[in-house]
């Protein structure tokens, strides 16, 4: 009896046990990732059509802008489908994805971390594809922003979207200062002259700041570049800022800008370190309490992403646009910083699929229109890195952005070092120039510690890939 | 081993089977990776390079290593302690036999179900140097112009310690279970004694409670060694300003994630793992002198 009721117990317990397997399974084949994820991709793979995974670096309104001309490219075909995805900036996603074979097969990036990645044999070389395609050769691109993709004898990606960087000023507060609204400085001497009118100081601390030279982030890079200094070598690949005048001058130039407790004799737009860091002068930056926005800040240096956020976020802001000034005796510059590239990552399972859509995104339309990609930077209000792009009417006739655009016609441009350790630079400059704010070292320690620390980083990152710094 | 014991132990394994393997495949198997690269060179992509110590030779010459090691300590030292007795003070706030009082525990316990990224956000409004609600309060009831906070190189670590306290919800429920547990007879004899209320908290309350507090102590110690989310969200994984509130674990999070030194990182996660270990046996020893189980 007993043995029986056991046996049948036993039986009973095998099949419960045998259909929650099965629900288990069936739950795990559920969630398993398929292949088409959406209606629109069920149709598209119904019609043959190959999907292609673009990760996409922007966010927010300057997302909507790609994915609507990613749109346009997927009702033109009947044989590739384009599916986005949103990442961001984050490096680290790319790369365990290429590592467990499961990579995107465009991937959009800052250039600031191309060469770190390229090194590490991220991303596939585009420079035999480019040279097929009659829009993509180098001659038709800014001669700076050429090279912010290519590294190591190598073409990394194409460049989507490029930056320059001016003052902007807030008219309102000029007036208030008895300054004429449509004059702004031009030279450090008369910058340093405004700001001094510009900052309100009461019992309560500091009601308007004239103008910070960190503000909205550190521009420590910018700074050396408009003293006319230079960061790096390009031939060596390796900085050489340790030792050069201009840069230590204009690290000197940012201490100015902070009150130093020991002195009686503060400049007069001095402020306090302490409470003008990054994002601490109140209210998010992309939003309407921007402290340019909010007039917090009289004057600031920006990029001309600007020409978009200001009409969204502050519509009633009297602002104008001028290049960033610099000291007289210094020849005219532009800060072209950074950019944002598409590249094809190794491993892209449809790498010509993916080259298909890029040819498409980079090419004029067949009725004659621009290319989607100069329609991405008017829609996101950021400069065409192609000359012939950044000349059309809509960039160069806008009183504002053609400021920006005009720079990179009239100066040479200077862009941030193309180095493996561009990301470790970024982060010791910010270091550096805050250790310098608070006194704890010296322009000269400063500009050394920079240079010494980064060229370290940048051969441990050649050791690392079993090459040698050429 | 009888037919019946090895059936039994078969089906045994075969219920824990799932987690068997998602221990051995998402905890051993990592734990084990993580030791090997912490001798290697290794960047996600390309096979580690085996370069023995050097990783942790490395360390301690590496000036932002030590920083970050200061700065937890620092953080650690101060932040556990405070938090302990916040709690604890708290605790006895919310046993007192007052009408109401699960409405308050809610409120004392809501902070800690607040997600963690918009509780971070929200202290960097109320920590903003200008027009910040703190100092907006301390400007306007006291006349005071705060610090910068965590702007602030001297103010920052204070800042995220001061933070911390917010989130003391759960420590003080545990610390509710632990006063729970306290005899009332207990009282009553303090009572007769003629004890005050500081002589029987010194004297019953404090010592019948010492094996929470070790608990929360050895909880809030691997707590605060492991500190990120908040300081990372605030200072855009900075650490800034001046490297003042750059931490352990995100000086480990920057070295992996943005350097891609996962070698390295790796390296920094054993050591910060001996670390706590230490800490922990410390005061597991320690406890024998000072914690009062009942019963004993």
């Amino acid at each position: 009896m007993d043995t029986e009721l056991n046996s049948s117990l036993s039986l009973k317990r095998y099949v419960g046990f045998s259909i929650l397997s099965l629900l288990g399974a069936l739950f795990v084949a559920w969630l398993w990732p398929r292949e088409a994820k959406t209606p629109e991709e069920r149709q598209a793979l119904a019609e043959g059509r190959v999907i292609i995974t673009y990760w996409a670096r922007h966010t927010g309104h300057e997302y909507e802008a790609r994915k609507s001309l990613i749109d346009e490219f997927n009702r033109s075909q009947n044989r590739i489908y384009v599916r986005t995805v949103v990442i961001g900036s984050r490096i680290e996603k790319l790369l365990t994805a290429i590592a467990g074979a499961a990579p995107p097969d465009i991937c959009s990036m800052g250039t600031s971390v191309l060469a770190q990645l390229a090194l590490q044999g991220c991303f596939t070389p585009l420079e035999d594809r480019m040279k097929e395609c009659p829009y993509l050769e180098e001659k038709d691109f800014f001669p700076h922003a050429w090279k912010m993709v290519c590294f190591d004898g190598h073409v990394w990606g194409i460049i989507t979207t490029i930056d320059t960087t001016c003052l902007l000023w807030n008219k309102n507060a000029f007036r208030k200062a008895g300054l004429d609204p449509e004059k702004p400085p031009k030279t450090i001497a008369e910058l340093e002259e405004y700001a001094a009118k510009l900052t309100i100081r009461s019992a309560a601390g500091i009601e308007q700041y004239g103008f910070v030279p960190w503000q909205p982030w550190d521009q420590t890079f910018l700074w050396g570049v408009m003293f006319g200094g230079k960061w790096w070598d390009e031939n060596t690949g390796l900085l050489t800022c340790g030792s050069d005048p201009a840069i230590i001058r204009s690290l000197a130039w940012q201490q100015s800008f902070s009150i130093d407790p020991r002195s009686n004799s503060n400049p007069p737009y001095a402020v306090d370190p302490a409470r003008t860091s990054q994002g601490r002068l109140g209210g998010a930056y992309q939003s309407a309490n921007n402290p340019f926005y909010t007039g917090k800040v009289a004057m600031i240096t920006e990029g001309e992403w600007q020409c978009t956020f200001i009409p969204k976020y502050a519509p009633d802001l009297d602002w104008g646009v001028a290049p960033v000034p610099q000291p007289e005796e210094v020849p005219p510059i532009c800060n072209s910083q950074d950019g944002v590239a598409d590249a094809i990552p190794s491993g892209s399972r449809h790498a010509d699929e993916a080259w298909e859509f890029l040819k498409w995104f980079y090419s004029p339309r067949p009725d004659g229109r621009p290319s989607p990609a100069s329609d991405y930077c008017m829609l996101i209000h950021n400069i065409p890195p192609r000359k012939e792009e950044a000349l059309q009417e809509r960039f160069i006739g806008d009183p504002k952005f053609g400021v920006f655009v005009r720079q990179l016609l009239e100066r040479p441009a200077a862009s941030f070092p193309t180095i493996p350790a561009a990301q470790f630079l970024s982060d010791i400059m910010d270091e550096q120039r805050e250790q310098l704010l608070y006194r704890v070292v010296t322009p000269e320690q400063a500009a050394q510690t920079i240079e010494q620390a980064t060229n370290a980083e940048t051969r441990a990152a050649w050791k690392l890939a079993g090459r040698i710094n050429p | 081993m009888t037919r019946m014991e090895r059936r039994n132990l078969v089906n045994g394994l075969l219920f824990a089977s799932p987690y068997i393997l998602g221990f051995l495949l998402f905890m051993l198997y990592p734990l084990a990776m993580s030791f090997y690269y912490s001798f290697c060179q290794y960047n996600v992509i390309a096979k580690p390079i085996w370069i023995g110590w050097d990783n942790y030779h490395e360390l301690f010459r590496d000036s932002d290593f030590t920083t970050a090691l200061y700065n937890t300590l620092y953080f650690t030292v101060f932040s556990v302690p405070l938090s302990l007795a916040f709690s604890i003070g708290l605790a006895l706030l919310l046993n007192q036999k007052v009408n109401g009082m699960s409405i308050y525990r809610t409120i004392f316990f809501l902070p800690t179900i607040v997600p963690v990224v918009a509780s971070a956000v929200l202290w960097l409004w109320v920590l903003t140097p200008d027009g910040g609600l703190l100092n907006g309060l301390l400007l306007q009831f006291f006349g005071i112009r705060g610090p910068g906070w965590i702007a602030d190189p001297a103010w920052s670590k204070p800042s995220l310690i001061l933070m911390n306290l917010w989130t003391v919800g759960t420590a003080v429920v545990i610390f509710l279970a632990g006063l729970a547990e306290v005899p009332k007879e207990l009282y009553e004899v303090a009572d007769i004694d003629g004890a005050g209320p500081w002589g029987k908290f010194r004297n019953v309350t404090l010592p019948l409670i010492t094996p929470t507090i070790l608990f929360n102590l050895v909880m809030g110690l691997i707590a605060a060694f492991q500190y990120f989310t908040q300081v990372y969200v605030m200072t855009n994984g900075t650490g800034s300003p001046a490297k003042s509130t750059l931490l352990y674990a995100l000086y480990l999070y920057k070295t992996s994630f943005n350097y891609l030194k996962m070698g390295y990182a790796s390296a920094m996660a054993w050591l910060l793992f001996l670390v706590i270990f230490a800490a922990t046996v410390l005061v597991m020893v320690s406890s024998k002198r000072w914690v009062h189980y009942h019963g004993e």
